[in-house]
């Protein structure tokens, strides 16, 4: 993807700073202005100032260690949680609470044990108000894109893993949201599973034509998936540096072999190392 | 400390012959109680006024079940007691345990107050509830009620503050009202923990219902039981007992029925019995 | 928590109790609640003092349920953990043993009281019987439980280095079973202290059950409730008492302890390496 009009870091030994709000003519679909988060009376600053804008169908991964705010900021995002500064706003509105734009995926499935995966698919449905036979009909056919067509009247405790993730992916999708938000999601499978659902992923996402904004703290996963990789930094946290990842898509794994990939990796591990 | 759980003893093995040389060699085991403590008792080794004679307890039987047939009003009665306490005493219980759920500051503040009456034997009210309400059968249902009360409560109360973080806020982030989010989630949830304190009250309210009963009574089998031990007729109170075993197991056994219909995503065959069920409503475009 | 916000905190507490006793009198004195039913909180205060101080009655027959409910939890658990034990380590044990717990875990123990009572006549025996008898059950299922339910990655490894039955027993299955036999002790011994009161209630002389029962009958009941409240607190104690040692024997759970006993383990192998 073209970096069009945004001020990359060009020398590796700059300080880290985050990236600056350039004019663009397409509107950000999410935009952060200093966006800081304080816990305990202000005694805890888990994270200050962020800045950033990401538009329609961005592919945003964050990546850092424990503690650099990365899962606070996607929850201000979301609206789950207030920000103690700064401002921030979705599809041009304040957030102020959870919103239907707006939909998030956690690293535990979250389905509802009791519920066959199609009746967790249509869940959000039923929470915004009648359930229709076009309703339904989506809901099947989404478990069918995660590749779940056959299981639909599966329960939780019968599926794996990384198969209740893709229901609760196809959860996700149901809402609508043009906007999606995933908590580390497949953090808690395998290595090859993982791996498999993150190509299904960007793949469903382009599809669904959707913007992302994606948690990890695995630095390959986080360029792979990525447009843009936001690195994050703890104590206290911080937005440290945009990194702009340019391969084209559809992405294959072969991709985290070549030099170019690994370039970016060493990049943003200069950042994150350049704390200690 | 919680009201916890009284688990199932571990189930033995499945399978074919072994099961049933296990069940002949159990037949064997008691057969042979039996005709030694029968032997003994006629010997004159073992005392009869403590140890009754398996066949004074059969004729026992017998005669309380259908030539003086005294025992179905009793127990009739005991268990009508036991079923109207349980009852009040569980819907009260889980109903409070809704109430106070809803509040943390609520909770807080009932704390110490829940660990003192965790503490104190509840069934130890029963003197006083009889000297206020009588000898009649509404003190021994006050008395089953206060029993009741306390597990269904404190576990409604674990099951619903207990429900996942991540759940809450996956429904939080889908804008559920605070009454979708309580049936849809917080109650379904909780229902494991809800059956678990309904089957200790039921073992409560047996026992509890017979304690009042020992204690000022006219009818019901805890006062047979008093009778006939009090005129060392020991093999009736022994039909007496081993009837209230029977109750006892088909309780235990119909709860843990229940609890497996109602919690079924825990239990494989109900599970998959479930899904299939699910899936034909959903082709007949049922409500889901 | 800090001291300074445990006092706080506990402030908070009094203060809610405070207003409920005052809102309880007031309730009473205009009438609004029975005191037959219900007794005030003023004559439970009188029966306090009586009992605990102006005739100090109470101490004796704390004394005695004390007696009663521990030994019948001794006999009770003791019982308890010695056949789960034994069905834990041999399965035809286990087969065998099974049916007859079950047998008594469905009779309602407190059914039994009567005939308890002929067995064992009117002395201390039948109370501290019927507090066996009752507090049987949650001990030996709890220890059965905890025996049997090895995680099997550590019993592999335990057998890898060549562990006799003997040494997986006393090393992985006992240590690993010690949180849920204590989770059985604490149910227990409530249990027992109800089946030493439930014994006194029927036939008993001495013994907070027997106040209690005495005073009701009397319809004093401000001395019936100051009975009860001590009867809570006699379950208090006992609870108590078994998570003292809950806390000393199964120290991994709690870091303050664990800390502790590091420590010492410390101290210890520094001797022997001099």
């Amino acid at each position: 993807m073209a970096t069009d009009g945004f001020a990359v870091p060009q020398e590796k030994d700059m300080p880290p700073k985050t990236a600056q709000i350039p004019a663009t003519d397409s509107p950000a679909v999410i935009a952060a202005r200093r966006v800081r988060k304080t816990f305990g009376d202000g005694r805890v600053l888990a994270l200050e100032d962020a800045s950033f804008d990401i538009r329609p169908g961005e592919f945003i991964t964050m990546v850092g260690p424990s503690g650099c705010g990365k899962s606070t900021l996607l929850r201000i995002v979301a609206g789950l949680i207030d920000h103690s500064g700064g401002d921030m706003t979705v599809h041009g509105s304040a957030v102020t609470g959870p919103r239907n734009d707006v939909a998030m995926m956690f690293q535990k499935p979250t389905l509802l044990a009791w519920r066959t995966a199609v009746e967790n698919v249509l869940l959000p449905t039923e929470l915004a108000g009648a359930v229709t036979k076009a309703d339904r009909e989506k809901a099947l056919s989404l478990l069918e894109l995660v590749g779940l067509k056959d299981f639909a009247f599966s329960f939780p405790s019968q599926l794996s893993g990384g198969m209740q993730q893709r229901v609760a992916l196809a959860r996700l999708l149901q809402t609508g949201a043009d906007i999606l938000l995933l908590d580390e999601p497949f953090g808690a499978l395998d290595e090859f599973t993982r791996e498999h659902l993150n190509v299904e992923l960007m793949r469903i996402v382009a599809e669904v034509n959707a913007t992302a904004m994606f948690v990890t703290h695995n630095i390959g996963e986080a360029i792979f998936l990525a447009d843009r990789v936001f690195v994050m930094t703890p104590r206290p946290g911080r937005l440290a540096r945009i990194i702009d990842v340019p391969f084209a898509r559809p992405r294959k794994p072969e991709l985290q072999l070549t030099p170019e990939f690994n370039a970016l990796v060493a990049e943003a591990r200069a950042v994150l190392g350049g704390l200690e | 400390m919680s009201a916890s759980d009284q688990i199932d003893l571990p189930k033995g093995m499945a399978g074919g012959a072994s099961t049933r040389r296990i069940l002949f060699n159990h037949l064997a085991i008691l057969v042979c109680w039996v005709g030694l403590w029968e032997i003994g008792s006629r010997a004159g080794v073992i005392d009869p006024l403590f140890f009754p004679r398996p066949s004074d307890i059969l004729v026992g039987f017998w005669r309380l079940y259908i030539t003086q047939g005294n025992i179905w009003f009793h127990l009739g009665l005991t268990m009508a007691e036991v079923v109207a306490g349980f009852v009040a005493g569980s819907a009260l219980g889980i109903g409070l345990a809704f109430v106070v759920g809803l509040s943390d500051t609520v909770r807080r503040f009932l704390k110490p107050y829940v660990v003192v009456i965790e503490a104190t034997p509840r069934i130890a009210i029963g003197p006083i509830v009889i000297a206020a309400f009588g000898f009649g059968w509404t003190s021994k249902i006050v008395i089953v009620m206060l029993v009741c009360f306390f597990a269904p409560f404190v576990n409604t109360l674990n099951g619903i503050i207990n429900v996942d973080r991540d759940q809450l806020d996956m429904f939080r982030s889908m804008r559920a009202t605070r009454v979708q989010t309580f049936r849809k989630l917080i109650l379904p949830e909780a229902t494991p923990e809800i059956m678990a304190g309904l089957r200790l009250a039921m073992a409560s309210a047996l026992g509890g219902a017979l304690v009042a009963e020992f204690i000022a009574s006219n009818n019901g089998v805890g006062k047979l039981i008093s009778t006939y031990t009090g005129n060392l007729n020991m093999a009736s109170a022994f039909v007496c007992v081993l009837t209230l075993s029977a109750v006892g197991f088909f309780i235990l056994r119909g709860m843990e029925w229940i609890d497996r219909w109602l919690v079924f995503w825990t239990d494989r065959k109900r599970t998959e019995a479930v899904g299939r069920k699910r899936a034909q409503r959903w082709q007949k475009g049922g409500k889901l | 928590m800090t001291s300074k916000a445990f006092f706080v905190e506990l402030g908070k507490h009094l203060a809610v109790f405070a207003a409920l006793i005052l809102l309880w009198e007031g309730a009473s004195i205009l009438g609004f609640i029975d005191t037959i039913l219900v007794p005030q909180p003023s004559e439970i205060w009188k029966g306090i003092v009586d009992l605990y101080f102006t005739r100090g009655i109470i101490y004796w027959h704390f004394g005695i349920t004390l007696y009663e409910a521990a030994a019948g939890f001794a006999i009770g658990a003791g019982l308890g953990i010695l056949l789960a034990t034994g069905s834990a380590l041999n399965d035809n044990f286990a087969r065998y043993v099974a049916p007859y717990a079950t047998l008594l875990n469905v009779t309602p123990g407190l059914a039994l009281t009567p005939i308890v009572i002929a067995w064992f006549g009117f002395g201390y025996g039948s109370k501290i019987a019927l507090g066996a008898i009752t507090c049987f059950f949650p001990v030996f299922v709890n220890t059965l439980i905890g025996l049997t339910r090895m995680d099997p990655d550590t019993s592999e490894m335990f057998r890898a280095m060549g562990a006799s039955r003997r040494q997986l027993f006393w090393k992985l299955q006992l240590p690993a079973a010690l949180p849920m036999i204590f989770a059985g002790f604490k149910i227990s011994v409530t249990t027992a202290l109800v089946g030493a009161i439930v014994a006194e209630f029927s036939q008993g002389t001495a013994g907070i059950g027997v106040l209690m029962q005495r005073f009701a009958f009397q319809l004093n009941g401000g001395a019936a409730i100051a009975s009860l409240l001590s009867m809570s607190l006699l379950g208090l104690i006992l609870f108590f008492i078994i998570e003292i040692i809950d806390d000393r024997i199964v120290f991994w759970r709690r870091d303050a302890r664990m800390t502790a006993v590091s420590r010492q383990k410390r101290a210890a192998w520094a001797r022997m390496r001099t």
